[in-house]
Parts: C-alpha cells; structure tokens; sequence
C-alpha cells in the first residue's frame, strides 16, 4: 500500500483543541515549529472560526510528518462532516475529551463505526 | 440451452473444458484460502476492537486527570498557557512508527519516542513550578494513552478496509466467478453433448443413405445380371462353335485375374 | 502620631475596605458552595454572596468565566480605591498593581520575542496590571523598540534599568528575566513601605519578607535539575527576608530537597513548612513534598495577610484585602474546577480565608 511508504517519517502529534488541552500537551512536549515556521497544533476558543478549524485539520491530515492528529470532540462537533469523511489510516485521528466536555462515545466516529460494525 | 447465467465467452471444445476445470478448482482453493484469512482478521479485529472501546474509556479517565493537573497548575501559577505556546520549538514528544504482520497484513503501530527536553524547565520558577512538572508527566503519561490508542485505531481502520477488501474477493468468487465458471462448464458439456448427438444423428443419416444407395445398386445390379444372362443365352445360341477361344484372347474387364 | 491624622486622608477608605472584606466568603459559604452539584448551583449560591448577580449574564457557564468576573469585580472594587486615594496610599495601591504589570509586560515581550501581534495578548493581560500606556509597548516590533518603551513608558522602569540591558532579553529565558523584575520590584516596595513609617512597614514587612522568602524557596526547588546555574539563581533571590542573608547564601548552594529544609528549619515559623504529617504524604516524593509546601504558602501568605487586619491606621489592609480576594477568586476556580470537573474529592482542597 501506498501510504505504508511513507509511515517512517511520521513522527509528530499533532492537536486542534482549546486553550487548556493545548497547554498541557505542549507541556509533555509535542510543540513543533518546522522549517516554514508551520506550528503543528492550533488553539481553538469561542472566537475561531469554523473555517480556521477546516483549514487547520486539512492541513495536519496532508501533512506528512504528522502521525497522530488530536482533536477535542467538542471541536470535533463543528467540522462532523469532515471528521466523519475522514477515513485515512494516516496520520491516526483521535478525539480526545477536553476539561469543560467530557467524553461523550457516542459521537466518536470512530466508535460509531464500531457500534455499527457490532450492530450488525 | 443449459447455463442460463452468465458464462465465459469460450468455444465449446474439450480444451476449454479442461481449462475451465482447472480454474474452477482454482478458485475455490482461493475461496478456502481468502475465507481462512478473513476468519483470522477478524479473530485479530474483534480482539481489537474490544481494545479500542476500553482504551476509549480509559482515555477519558485519564484525560480528566490530566486537565486536573493543569487546574492545579493555573491554581498556583496563573495562566501559563500563553508562554508555552510560544516557548514550544521542537517536539520532544514523537512516536515511532513499527509494523506487525497480521496474516500479510502490515499494521503499522506507534511507540512513544521521548527525547528529554528542558523546554518548560523554567516555567514556573518563582511560583508554582513543581505543579508544572507535575503536570508535564500526568501529560505526558496521558499522552501514552492516547498514542496506544492510536495505534489501536490505526490497526482498526486498516484492517477494517482490509477485511472489507477480503470480505469483497471471497463474496466474489462466491458468488460470481465460481457460478460463473460453473456455468461456462455446463454449457460446455451440454454443448459437447449436444455435438455428439448430432454427430450420431449424422452418422444415422450416412448410414441410412448407404443402405438405400447399396440397396438401389443391388438392385441394379440383378436387374443387369437379369439381362446379361439373356443376352448370354442368345449368344451361345449364335456363337456357339468357337467361344472358347474368344474368352481367352479378348480381356474382360470384369475379370481382374 | 500617625495615627491621628490616618483618618484625615484614609479613614474613608480604609472603612470601605473592611466593609469590602466582611463581603469576603466565610467557611459557610464554602461548605454550602462545595455542596454544588454543576455550575449552575454554584452560580445561585454565589448570588446569596456579596458576589451578587454577577455572573447573570453568561450564557454558558465554564469556570474561566467565573474566574474572569470574579477577577473583573476585585478589579473594580480595587479601581474604586485607586480613585479615592491620596499620597501616599496611592502610590502604595500603584505599588500593588506592579507585581501584575510585571506579568504582563513579561507577556508582551513574550510575545515580542516571537515576532506576534501582541495586541491580541492585551486582553490577556492581567486587568490590575493594566496601565494606560500599555497599547504603546505593542507598537513595539522588535526587543530593543520594546526596551526603550517600557523604559519611558512604564512605572517598571528602574527595574529593568537597573537589572537588565536590551540584549537580556533576547538571551535570558523569560522566566529568568521574570524573577530578576520581580526581586528588583519586592526590594523596592519593601523600601518603599520602610518610608511610610509604622505602623505600615511593621505589617508590610512582614508580608514582603515571607513573599521574598517564598519566591527563594521556590526558585531554589524548582531550579533542580534545570539549566540554572547556581550564580543565576542567587542572582534571582530577593535580598530582603528573614532568610536573608545567611539563608539565601545556604539556598544559593543547595542541590537537594533537605537542604532546603535544613535552612529552612532555622526560622521557626518556616519549620512546618517541610513537615510531613503521618498520614498522608509517606510516598510523594520530592515533587510531592514540593507540591505540598506550595499549598502551605498559600496557607501561611493567608494567616499574615489576615493578621493585617487586625492593625489599624495602616496601609497594610490594602495590600492584604487584594491577596485575600485573590485566595477567594483561586479558592473558587478551584471549587469551579472540582465540579466541572466531577473531582469531587479534591473539592476541599481549597485554603478557607475566614
């Protein structure tokens, strides 16, 4: 397969989530500024727009040194459609609960597929 | 005609016949073999997606945990979250990519590569410091969590797509090319069969014609022998005094020795 | 003497600011505030409170929200007092407000440093630190601009003449640049208090020598195992306190956890510090006991800024009043937190005022 050639570079965690996420997973040091001064995480509050966060996620999923993408599911919530599109294996999307909303299963499209997959 | 379906576009000949065998026995030691991956994949899928759901669960819970900490941090600090976004240049944090192999499957899987970094060190100096370090390893170890789970998802989504891709080849051959190739070799036989029918009609067609024909020159050939032995007859009466030297030295065609 | 003309110029508001403390959450309010099951019974058991209606008109509540009003109420109350006051509490309230104009210009030359639009880091900055001057420092495109601005522009100035040059701040971390303001600032205003005669320097001294000695401690522990050299970090303590000058010499060489604790162990009021009661910290570690010791300072800056209050004709009660109500506006994010949080066992961690 295609994808699985250039799996080895992808090294970096990337994250779209809200002020307090970021932080602390900065903290544990996955911050990465590259070359062309692109950041690989975005800090999300009321005033961003959806369009941001659309771009945002284009670009860490084409990226290709990043191999997991973390986004807070309430983030998640605004672009549904495009998370719930999104079915490449690379790089690995994952929606993580963040301090004000906690982890809901039933909207991760992942495991929404899961309970499909059980249900039938 | 037999075979209904749809079939092979091939002659219908005991060559094909045999190659059509042949593929047919092909293709159902590639069913056996494509089901008996499928069956394995999906052993190995269901025991992740098992893994899947709990380490989801879990996720939350040390999630919270994490955000914990970092109330404590603006507890004691205030916010921070400003300085560490601008002070983050390079990822200290990475995951490393390996591969399993699952029944020809490659499944890629992350492992947590940390390179100590003194970034935040400082963070936190006059106040609050120790909370920060705190929180950088509940963090940290949060963020082992969520690479396992990665991982997980990762083998998830491709073995997802790939059962998805066997499941289509097995249904295939199920239910498309094995009738399909059955098809084809009831229509050969039945058009081989249906050859040989006509050949044997043939052959009665012959048959029946040479007895006619042998019959009519049978039946010629009394009706002239019929005649020669009367028109002998009158002969001997003519030429009675000498027809013994005229059978000699004449050649009859009739005799051949 | 001092006492006798106190209420000529100050009586009025030191009035009001007793009555502003009386409004402060007592052990009542906290038993029934911890018994809230979301934010929103949070939000009706604080309108019982002197906090009032303040927080009606949030749509959705998160605890950043109660902690910006909550803020944004002590900023007013504070700004109120700023207004009414004459020389020298007002320079005395000015002195309050650097300790945050320190944080934010620290901000803004974060912000500088990375070449950000620091206009947007305005509304980050803390509202008490705010001065009118400050959108200038924005203008500001690179550090040496930022320098020179801050050194015309602001009250800090002396404080960055006199300890730092253009290029520290490119150099230094910023969290070193932060603790060099900071030690040239407490000096200062322990100086400052030391004019106003007692029984203001008495009560102020205090409070500013356990600060200084909170900030050595602190920077010592947390610069284990960092790359601050030890001549940087004696460079950062403070030098007024009760653990100076010897303490800070003994703190300046120290490598470990019990070394700090020894020096420590030398003023009694700092005994307990490091005290590990039985029960509930055999395993933590350094960072615990580190961890631990932050919530005893917090607990001891709590104990003297109460015991200001119990001294009259002093300024002493408004420096204490704002501390205090920070502690509240902390104690109530952190109760916030606990319930958003569903971290219900760590809900009485918070340290009760009175």
């Amino acid at each position: 397969m295609a994808s699985h050639t250039s799996f080895k570079d992808r090294n970096l965690i990337a994250v779209i989530g809200d002020e307090d996420s970021i932080t602390g997973l900065l903290l544990a040091g996955i911050g990465h500024i590259n070359e062309q001064l692109k950041k690989n995480f975005l800090v999300v509050d009321s005033k961003t727009q959806v369009s941001t966060i659309e771009a945002a996620f284009q670009e860490f999923t084409e990226r290709k040194d990043v191999a997991i993408l973390l986004i807070n599911q309430h983030i998640a919530e605004k672009i549904r459609p495009t998370v719930d599109r999104y079915q490449q294996a690379f790089p690995t999307l994952l929606e993580i609960p963040s301090k004000d909303h906690p982890y809901d299963p039933a909207k991760d499209s992942v495991l929404k597929r899961v309970q499909k997959l059980f249900g039938e | 005609m037999s075979g209904s379906g749809p079939r092979e576009n091939v002659f219908a000949t005991r060559m094909a016949l045999t190659n059509m065998k042949l593929r047919l026995k092909g293709a159902e030691t590639g069913h056996s073999l494509l089901a008996k991956k499928r069956d394995a994949l999906m052993t190995r899928f269901r025991a992740i997606l098992r893994k899947v759901d709990e380490a989801k669960r879990k996720m939350g819970r040390v999630m919270q945990l994490a955000s914990f900490s970092m109330a404590e941090v603006t507890y004691t600090t205030g916010d921070i979250s400003y300085l560490v976004q601008e002070q983050a240049k390079l990822a200290t944090f990475r995951v490393k990519a390996t591969q399993e192999n699952v029944s020809g499957v490659l499944l890629p899987a992350f492992e947590v590569d940390r390179t100590p970094g003194s970034d935040f060190n400082l963070t936190g100096l006059g106040r609050g410091g120790q909370q920060v370090q705190r929180a950088k390893e509940v963090y940290a170890k949060a963020l082992e969590t969520l690479v396992e789970l990665a991982s997980l998802q990762t083998a998830f989504t491709i073995l997802d797509e790939v059962i998805r891709a066997t499941n289509r080849r097995v249904n295939a051959i199920e239910h498309v090319i094995i009738p399909r190739l059955d098809n084809t070799i009831k229509y050969i036989v039945s058009e081989l069969d249906e050859m040989d029918r006509e050949e044997f009609f043939r052959l009665k067609k012959v048959q029946g014609k040479k007895k006619r024909d042998a019959a009519i020159a049978a039946e010629k050939r009394a009706s002239l022998e019929k005649a020669a032995k009367k028109a002998a007859a009158k002969a001997v009466k003519i030429t009675q005094s000498e027809p013994a030297t005229d059978l000699l030295s004449t050649k009859d065609e009739d005799v051949i020795f | 003497m001092e006492g006798l003309f106190f209420n000529v110029n100050n009586g009025f508001l030191e009035g009001i600011v007793r009555g502003y403390k009386a409004g402060i959450l007592t052990q009542s309010h906290y038993a029934s505030l911890t018994q809230c099951e979301t934010l929103e019974d949070l939000k009706t058991q604080l309108s019982a409170t002197d906090y009032g209606n303040f927080l009606a008109n949030e749509a959705s509540l998160t605890t950043t929200i109660i902690s910006d009003r909550a803020t944004q109420l002590l900023v007013d109350q504070f700004n109120f007092l700023r207004s009414n006051a004459v020389e020298p509490l007002s320079k005395f309230l000015d002195y309050i407000t650097y300790s945050y104009m320190i944080d934010n210009v620290v901000l803004l030359i974060t912000g500088t440093l990375h070449e950000r639009d620091t206009h947007e880091l305005l509304e980050r900055c803390h509202p008490l630190g705010v001065f009118e001057s400050m959108p200038a420092l924005c203008v500001a495109t690179n550090v040496e601009e930022l320098y020179q601005s801050v050194l015309v522009e602001t009250p800090l100035a002396p404080y960055f003449r006199n300890c730092l040059s253009a290029a520290d701040l490119d150099d230094l971390n910023i969290e070193i640049i932060r603790s060099t303001i900071y030690k040239a600032y407490l000096e200062d205003f322990y100086e400052f208090v030391g004019t106003l005669g007692s029984p203001t320097s008495d009560v102020m001294r205090t409070i500013l020598a356990f600060e200084a000695d909170r900030r050595t401690i602190n920077i010592t522990i947390n610069s284990f195992g960092t790359e601050l050299t030890k001549e940087q970090r004696a460079k950062l303590f403070p030098a007024i306190g009760r653990l100076f000058p010897d303490g800070n010499n003994a703190l300046a060489k120290a490598d470990d956890i019990e070394q700090v604790r020894l020096v420590c162990e030398n003023i009694p009021e700092y005994r307990s510090f490091f005290d590990n009661s039985p029960g509930d910290a055999q395993d933590l570690g350094d960072l615990g006991i580190a961890a631990q010791l932050e919530d005893r300072f917090f607990r001891t800056e709590v104990r003297l800024n109460k015991e200001a209050f119990l001294q009259q004709f002093q300024y002493g009660v408004f420096y204490s009043y704002v501390k205090l109500k920070e502690q509240e506006i902390r104690n109530l994010t952190w109760i916030a937190e606990c319930i958003a949080q569903d971290a219900r066992d760590r809900i009485n961690d918070y340290i009760p005022i009175f």
